[in-house]
């Protein structure tokens, strides 16, 4: 990759000149002057290969043509690109491809944005040979890609990209010359990460997408450009529709911080907004029953309801609960609807689950709500760290971003997950790493210790660290004394000298990053394995050094920005605490109102709230905790205890079909708005398609209703909202291409220096019980699958055909040993519940764990104790032992 | 009993050669091919689990050589050279004699299981084509009458006194 010292050099191109970095390709240097030299094989993303012989062009003093995808400029180069003996080139290798090529474009679905095709229109190509040309078998690919062979240009584009970039490797070029056909494993189907990235970089029809085969030509197609809503990496990707049908989702090359890759939820999986089960009118519960009725009545009975419950128990009756795939727009007026409309603070979104633990650390030790780094600084890493993220099936843009820092820029990964370095038919991160620690997750935390008492013995703190805050290091050098390494060693399996290795690498780095993923932040010690990272950091002096810093990978789409807009009980909006006063004045002054002095409760506080009934009444927006929540929590009662359940959604879940009234809202692929991404990147988010039904955007039902209460929040569309959220948050005002990121505030570090690391020191660092896991149990974890996110993804028809329910993945060693076979039933029982399903043998879940996508997890949810944090307030419900039995 | 078990020692000599794993794969294959006569989709597995490749670049390996087999063959493996030198002397008609005396085409086997017949890339023997390699042995300078011999070597006694060792050495051209 170029850096801004790189020499420059200057070349000429068809008589123009460019300056441009010694080493660029000439081909790259074209672009630069608007020069497109014809192309196949070439893609920026991948590394030349030069086996398509298109992109030839002439360079002075070079006796013979050259490809300018493969030759790297070089001072006072002079390169022609439209000489005839160059067009006579072009010309012949189109011919050549054309020897084989089918003329079927009226029935090849890439008819409209084929390179052959203009290519050949470009140079009027025609093709001498007169020979047969080869015909391919034709055979059953996958269930969502279709391979049409006898089109193949053979330019191994989607060979190289399942390699190069995706590290899965699921595609070979089979067979030799003429015969190569791309396949995957002999007559095996296709089975693999499905990220769409060989439909998408193919430059011919020779793979496409069966999801939209033989439906469209693209000049029939509206495009919006949008943001995924699957998870925080928040992708820039196209809908492209025809009328209300939604046909076909891609991302182009350059596009947002996803760099036009995406993953399977991002390609293959948007027909859920368009599923048949989708809520098209409001419901109200009539004699048990919900029934139709129209916006007006069921707006003017919430506001009755409203009315009364508030006259009769005021404010504080009330609860919100959102969740983080609405737009900032939605969030920031509910939240300001319940603290204005209705009087109460007692807000909560789906950050709770998980991300809440990430912020609070984060601003207890350096004073910001968002990540100091961005994905560049990912990829610019020299160490990077990830702790429990399992980032290809959770995050897998971001996930891109580290295999692309490791692979093709030497970054040394250094792992703390809970999986098996194997090759199996998705990457699997642990096998670039560097320094693995295979860790179940419940112990992720053991070994993040391990790494600060290497850092703490090995020396390798910063120097004047221990000067400055002598009562910190002490403090931290005697907490860690009374933790053994025969203790550690027990608990994670790993040798002293792995953390010491590991520790030494981190510290002796220039640029570190630490990512802290789902399975560390919605554990038991999310806050508290985040603490200790940023212990670590501190420690090593990285903390504030450019190029460093803490990164906890968002869940939802929008998890970061329900912490920026307030919907979090103990935020503000600009995520202020709520106990700040000038910001409360602040706000309240451009609120023209009194902000409510009640301390707010959290989900768990509501629910219990709502049981003992002192909280009388919820709104609840895209959220279903009694779907999400384990039994103990006994949502569904508390819920059925309420007065008044107002459910806003897009089908009608387990909780929805609690309420009182469901109001159907429109997805984020039918509204405008904006998306704040994991690094902290607010997007743009655009509609596709009109609302389906009558269903509407969540915030114009938050709107009338504020009307209907005599409290008008009145916006025409989403960006008088925005306007709104600009003048109150800073952060907001301008939406350019890349992010940001806030500094390090030294007065907040130097505030945990002093005293703010005492609260739970003694708690983070405390020597370890041992406990031992019975015989014939396993430790059953609720983990993220890549083809799912959230209760949406289930609805989509494209990832249900990839996944399309929820099997136990044991690991075979545990297969072994329990007598299973792939497809067996087991029943799994804990002191909570049990439930039975099938098992999936994949050798990447290390032996004694499975895990249980929780996209399918209701009935395993069951399973699970609840652990709630003392002070983030985060429900943890994901890991839990189990006792595991075959059943017939 | 799996591949890799079975020949547990002599996969270990194998990959103790190699400081890059994965160059161990064209070895392993052949001791894959011995077991079996061909490749099987299970040996392909075991290979790419010890190379930590995956199956799909295995089996791309298998198909671009054509010395691996990814169905059974017989007994004898007859593997005519059609590269340009042999084409040039005829390896076109010796495909059409086998054709015709064993009723069998490219990638076919006869019924009894005997022979199959395959054409492969250059083997090494340009001077003295047209050639074939049978199983392990080279033929040169092949006739029909020397085919139809070799043919009946192998039917009666499963070898040939034409074979023509590693390779045989042009004769001195005669001047």
């Amino acid at each position: 990759m170029t850096t801004p010292t790189a020499q420059m050099v200057r070349i000429m191109i068809d008589g123009m000149t460019v300056n441009v970095p010694k080493g660029t390709l000439v081909i790259e240097a074209a672009r630069r002057v608007g020069v497109m030299i014809p192309h196949f094989c070439y893609h920026p993303k991948l590394k030349p290969d030069a086996n398509c012989r298109m992109c030839l062009v002439e360079i002075e003093k070079v006796p013979k043509l050259q490809t300018a995808c493969s030759t790297p400029v070089d001072e006072g180069m002079n390169v022609r690109t439209a000489t005839t003996v160059v067009n006579d080139a072009h010309k012949s290798v189109l011919e050549f491809i054309l020897a084989n090529h089918p003329l079927d474009c009226p029935v090849c679905d890439q008819g409209g944005k084929c390179d052959l095709q203009d290519f050949s229109h470009q140079y009027t190509a025609t093709s001498r040979f007169t020979e047969t040309k080869r015909v391919f078998q034709k055979e059953y690919f996958s269930p969502l890609i279709e391979t049409q062979m006898n089109r193949c240009v053979q330019c191994l584009r989607c060979v190289r990209y399942c390699d190069e970039v995706m590290d899965v490797k699921a595609l070979a070029p089979v067979g030799r010359g003429t015969m190569t056909e791309i396949k995957h494993f002999g007559f095996h189907p296709l089975d693999c990460e499905f990220c769409g990235g060989c439909v998408q970089i193919c430059p011919v029809g020779a793979i496409t997408s069966r999801l939209s085969m033989y439906e469209y030509r693209p000049w029939m197609l509206k495009r919006a450009e949008t943001i995924c809503g699957y998870c925080g990496d928040g992708c820039q990707m196209t809908v492209q529709t025809k009328g209300q049908e939604l046909i076909e989702v891609n991302s182009a090359h350059g596009a947002g911080r996803n760099n036009g890759d995406l993953c399977a939820r991002g390609f293959f999986g948007f027909h859920a907004a368009s599923h048949p089960q989708r809520l098209t009118h409001p419901l109200i519960r009539r004699h048990g029953a919900l029934v139709q009725v129209t916006w007006e009545e069921a707006l003017e009975y919430v506001a009755d309801r409203v009315n009364e419950i508030k006259a009769a128990h005021g404010g504080p009756s009330f609860g919100g609960l959102i969740s983080g795939r609405c737009t900032n727009e939605e969030l920031y007026l509910f939240q300001k609807f319940l603290r204005m409309a209705i009087g109460t603070n007692h807000i909560d979104s789906s950050a709770r689950y998980g991300h809440v633990n990430g912020l609070q650390a984060m601003q207890l030790v350096q004073g910001t709500h968002r990540w100091t780094v961005t994905f560049e600084d990912i990829l610019d890493a020299d160490v990077l760290i990830l702790v429990g993220t399992n980032i290809t099936e959770t995050n897998p843009i971001t996930g891109l971003k580290v295999k692309e820092a490791v692979k093709k820029r030497q970054a040394t990964l250094i792992t703390i997950e809970s999986l098996e370095p194997v090759v199996d038919t998705m990457s699997n991160i642990a096998n670039l790493s560097h320094h693995h620690f295979r860790i179940p997750t419940s112990d992720t935390h053991h070994a993040i210790v391990g790494l600060v008492k290497a850092v703490l013995e090995q020396n390798l703190t910063q120097p004047d660290l221990a000067q400055r805050h002598p009562t910190y290091v002490n403090a931290m050098t005697s907490a860690l004394q009374q933790i053994s390494w025969q203790d550690l060693q027990a608990a994670t399996g790993i040798e002293p000298d792995a953390f010491v290795r590991a520790a030494k690498v981190a510290a002796g780095a220039r640029r570190v990053v630490i990512m802290a993923g789902q399975l560390l932040l919605r554990s038991e010690q999310g806050y508290s394995g985040c603490l200790t990272l940023l212990d670590l950091l501190l420690l090593t002096g990285k903390l504030d050094a450019p190029g460093c810093g803490f990164a906890p990978l968002a869940e939802e789409n929008n998890d970061q920005g329900a912490i920026e807009m307030g919907t979090v009980t103990e935020l503000l909006p600009g995520a202020q605490p709520i106990t700040n006063d000038t910001e409360r004045e602040r706000i309240a002054k451009q609120w023209k109102g009194e902000l409510p002095t009640d301390k707010g409760a959290s989900l768990i506080e509501m629910l219990e709230r709502a049981r003992v009934g002192s909280l009388k009444a919820m709104f609840i927006v895209g959220e279903n905790p009694v779907g999400s929540l384990p039994a103990v929590i006994h949502a569904e009662a508390s819920l059925r205890n309420l007065d008044l359940l107002v459910c806003q959604e897009l089908f009608l879940t387990e909780t929805a079909a609690l309420a009182h009234v469901v109001l159907p809202a429109a997805s984020s692929l039918e509204k405008h708005g904006t998306f704040t991404n994991t690094e902290g990147h607010v997007q743009a988010v655009r509609p596709a398609i009109e609302p389906v039904g009558d269903s509407r955007p969540d915030w114009e039902i938050f709107s009338a209703l504020s009307i209907l209460l005599n409290s008008p929040m009145e916006y025409a569309e989403s960006k008088e909202i925005l306007k709104e959220i600009r003048s109150l948050i800073p952060g907001y005002s301008s939406l350019g291409p890349t992010p940001l990121p806030p500094k390090v505030d030294h007065s907040a570090v130097d505030r945990y220096l002093t005293d703010g690391y005492q609260r739970d020191l003694a708690s983070r660092y405390h020597p370890i019980s041992r406990a031992s896991r019975p015989d014939g149990t396993v430790r059953l974890e609720l983990a993220q699958s890549l083809f799912h996110s959230g209760k949406l993804s289930t609805r989509s028809k494209g990832l249900l055909q990839v996944e399309g329910s929820g099997r136990l993945r044991i690991s075979p060693s545990d297969a072994a040993r329990f007598a299973l076979s792939d497809g067996d039933r087991v029943r799994l029982s804990s002191t909570s519940g049990e439930m039975t399903t099938e098992v999936k043998i994949m050798e990447r879940v290390p032996q004694g764990t499975a895990w249980f996508p929780s996209h399918f997890g209701q009935a395993a949810v069951q399973l699970f104790e609840c652990a709630i944090d003392p002070i983030t307030h985060v429900p943890s419900f994901r890991t839990a032992t189990v006792s595991m039995m075959k059943v017939a | 009993m799996t591949f890799v078990e079975k020949y547990k020692d002599e996969i270990a000599d194998i990959l103790s050669r190699y400081p890059v794993r994965r160059s161990a794969l064209i070895p392993l294959l052949y001791v894959a091919q011995r077991d079996q006569g061909y490749v099987t989709e299970s040996a392909m597995q075991e290979i790419a689990h010890l190379l930590r490749l995956t199956p799909p670049q295995v089996y791309e390996t298998i198909t671009f050589y054509t010395m691996f087999n990814l169905k059974p063959v017989g007994t004898f493996h007859i593997q005519v050279c059609k590269s340009l030198m042999c084409a040039l002397v005829g390896s076109d008609t010796v495909i059409e004699w086998i054709k015709t005396k064993l009723g069998i085409g490219p990638g076919e086997s006869t019924a009894d299981g005997l022979f199959s017949l395959s054409v492969v890339e250059c083997l090494a023997a340009c001077g003295t084509g047209p050639m074939m390699q049978i199983n392990e042995d080279y033929y040169e300078q092949l006739t029909e009458n020397k085919l139809d011999r070799i043919l009946t070597d192998l039917r009666s006694t499963g070898t040939s006194p034409l074979k023509s060792g590693p390779f045989m050495w042009p004769e001195p051209v005669k001047t």
